[in-house]
């Protein structure tokens, strides 16, 4: 049988992996690339996490807004030969926002646009920018270059929102009918130069800029005027990029703990996906504690008393964490049918060396399984 | 008590007691650490002492009423148990409270924050869903009873994940520095003082012992020194694993089964001793936690690792 994540892999061109922070997102996204490249097809993953250890581990001095080749040198360090290029990149927020309006803005207005403070809290600050520059950097990447799988590991989003929503708020920013609104009178005398900006008669304007002050207003009025130019180019691409996120080549893989604690908020994204037809190929539980075998009891047992007692009590303190994360599990199994599980057990050393990556992609492949796993069932 | 040969009394002194008189805690690190669970500690610690308290939880799926056993808060601020209260802020119910308080009259409030196109536009002024959030929160620290005494003793943030902490922390500067004067930059520059204020406000940083996580928190521990100005005063160390198990011991166990299960328990080990170290070097008290086992990850767990935090001592 072909495991859910290999099947993905071979019919897509776009995987993206999502989850809350600190699951292993990142891991799991290098882990699919990595594997792709082996089994033959080429493969680039795009990160946004500066996992500068991640970077070193693939040979990479650091990974910057362009992408680089994993050298054949680092995969023939740990005896892996690839049958495909496998390439890495790490997101610049920042950057990537700069270049998009170097490309689209009219030349007269560049400088003001990427002087203008709104713009600078744009490109930083609001919420969900990040995460749409990620998805206009995919949308590049899958129409200019030829990789056969792109593997994009999502930022870690506060909500699971954001993410998928990030598309439509930039719209909604553009379609800025409100901020036309509000701000007509304003839009009208910037054609005559601002200077005779008036925030006109509007009983609304006027009670908010009670708050924000009538200067902020202003510079806000001031930026529309100069990105209104770009609009359409925005907008055309907005809707390119949602078409990306739902197109059937794009499957998502969901990345989460075991732990009982964590379990809503991964059940939560799952439910969101669902709604906004997205393909899931799987919910990939990474760090899953093993479960203890009786046959390791029976040796504990059989031990003189003083190292019994230690083994004994390590042995206890595994059980609890797996019974805690096969609870866990059990549950994540029945909310998020019919999608596939995949476990992948907590490794003793932190993954991130090619060659740990080579042995998580064991499971997340299904060439291995967790012992006395759950999931044959 | 020990009496040194000078005639000292010596004193180990609780590591806690680097909080005792802070007015606002904020917890952060890494996503999957355990902030929520060390702020639901904290908070029992610190209500236990007889401070009023109340913990917020930023605009995300509640958690902390959850783990202590108690019903859901939401929005409003809810007495969860003796000297406790717990709120989740979030910003649709922020922006009303910060905006009747600017405005003072409802009908206002109505006819102009509650149509649908200003929502929108209220969306895209940068920072204000921060600033109303933090505005909230820091709000609370302001509030006094009738006899005059503070509402809240403390207030305990469960602060967002590293990156958008940081973003969180620094709006009041960003408004500072980009908000012409008025209202809004008014308020910032108060949030901003309280923020850095060392006597008012102290981060905790949380951590688990491994690589990933302890990078982080000492990158952590630099952009708020560098970004916000307010420097962490205590590192949680949460999921401290003791060791146990020595290499002659491990040369003892008759199988390979048993030999591999207790190195890969005194790898763990070695790799939380490690993670210590490398704490360490920040300066600021680390607090190791050991990792509860239980079978369920709720109130009793809590209870657990609040003992664990208010019985650490310093070294003599």
């Amino acid at each position: 049988m072909i495991g859910p994540v290999r099947q993905a892999m071979e019919n897509s061109s776009v995987l993206i992996t999502v989850g809350s922070g600190g699951v292993g997102k990142t891991t799991i996204a290098a882990t699919i690339a990595l594997r792709a490249a082996m089994e033959g097809k080429g493969s680039l993953v795009l990160t946004i996490d500066p996992a500068k250890r991640l970077a070193n581990s693939l040979g990479l001095e650091q990974l910057g807004n362009a992408e680089m080749r994993i050298p054949e040198e680092s995969f023939a360090r740990v005896g892996l030969a690839p049958n495909a290029p496998m390439h890495a990149m790490m997101l610049d927020m920042k950057r990537t926002w700069d270049e998009l309006i170097e490309r689209r803005a009219p030349p007269d207005k560049r400088e003001k646009i990427l002087n203008n403070r709104f713009y600078q809290s744009l490109s930083s600050a609001l919420a969900g920018s990040q995460e749409y520059v990620a998805m206009e950097k995919l949308w590049e990447l899958r129409t200019q270059r030829d990789y056969p799988l792109i593997v994009l590991d999502t930022p870690p989003t506060a909500h699971a929102l954001d993410f998928l929503d990030a598309p439509n708020r930039i719209l909604d920013f553009l379609d800025n009918d409100a901020a036309k609104w509000l701000l007509t009178p304003a839009l009208a005398a910037g054609k005559f130069g601002l200077r005779l900006f008036n925030l006109g008669g509007s009983y609304v304007a006027k009670t908010i800029a009670r708050f924000t002050g009538t200067e902020t207003l202003q510079q806000l009025a001031e930026f529309m005027l100069n990105i209104s130019g770009m609009n359409e180019g925005f907008r055309e691409r907005a809707h390119q990029t949602r078409a990306l996120l739902e197109a059937e080549s794009t499957s998502y893989v969901l990345v989460t703990g075991p732990m009982p604690e964590r379990l809503d908020e991964a059940v939560f994204f799952h439910t969101l996906l669902l709604q906004n037809k997205m393909n899931i190929a799987a919910v990939v539980v990474n760090r899953v504690h093993r479960p203890v075998s009786a046959e390791l009891w029976a040796q504990a047992a059989r031990l003189p008393d003083d190292l019994r007692h230690k083994m004994e009590a390590t042995l206890e303190e595994a059980e609890h964490l797996a019974n805690q994360d096969a609870r866990g599990i059990e549950r994540l199994r029945e909310l998020c049918a019919p999608t596939p599980l995949v476990l992948v057990p907590r490794f003793d050393h932190d993954v991130h060396d090619l060659r740990s990556l080579w042995e998580t992609s064991r499971y997340v492949w299904g060439d291995a399984a967790m012992i006395g796993e759950v999931a044959a069932r | 008590m020990v009496i040194s040969p000078l005639g000292h009394v010596n004193v180990r002194t609780r590591v806690l007691s680097v909080l005792s008189d802070k007015r606002l805690l904020i917890v952060t690190g890494k996503g999957g650490v355990g902030k929520t669970t060390l702020a639901a500690a904290l908070a029992l610690i610190s209500a236990r002492e007889g401070k009023k308290t109340l913990v917020c939880e930023v605009n995300t799926k509640e958690r902390v009423t959850q783990l202590l056993g108690r019903p859901e808060a939401g929005a409003e601020v809810t007495s969860i148990e003796e000297n406790l209260w717990s709120v989740d802020v979030r910003p649709q119910e922020a922006m009303r409270e910060y905006a009747l308080m600017i405005l003072r009259f409802e009908s206002v409030y109505s006819a102009v924050f509650e149509n649908r196109l200003v929502r929108y536009f209220l969306r895209f002024i940068p920072s204000l869903q921060e600033l109303v959030l933090l505005g909230k929160i820091l709000f609370h620290l302001k509030e006094k009873r009738p006899d005059g005494s503070w509402r809240f003793d403390r207030v305990i943030i469960d602060a967002p994940a590293t990156g958008h902490a940081l973003t969180f922390l620094s709006v009041p500067q960003v408004i500072i520095d980009t908000v012409p004067p008025g209202p809004m930059a008014t308020d910032a520059a108060w949030m901003r003082d309280f923020l850095v204020d060392p006597a008012m406000t102290a981060a905790v940083l949380v951590s688990t012992p491994e690589e990933m996580p302890v990078n982080e928190t000492l990158e952590l521990d630099a952009a708020l020194k560098e970004r916000v100005k307010l420097s962490p005063q205590l590192v949680v160390l949460n999921g401290f694993i003791p060791a146990r198990w020595d290499g002659a011991e491990l040369e003892k166990l008759p199988t390979e089964e048993l030999k591999e299960f207790a190195q890969g328990h005194r790898l763990r080990a070695l790799q939380s001793a490690e993670s210590l170290a490398r704490l360490q070097t920040l300066k600021h008290p680390v607090l190791s936690v050991p990792r509860v086992y239980l079978p369920e990850f709720g109130r009793k767990a809590i209870e657990e690792i609040a003992h664990q935090l208010s019985s650490a001592r310093s070294a003599p």
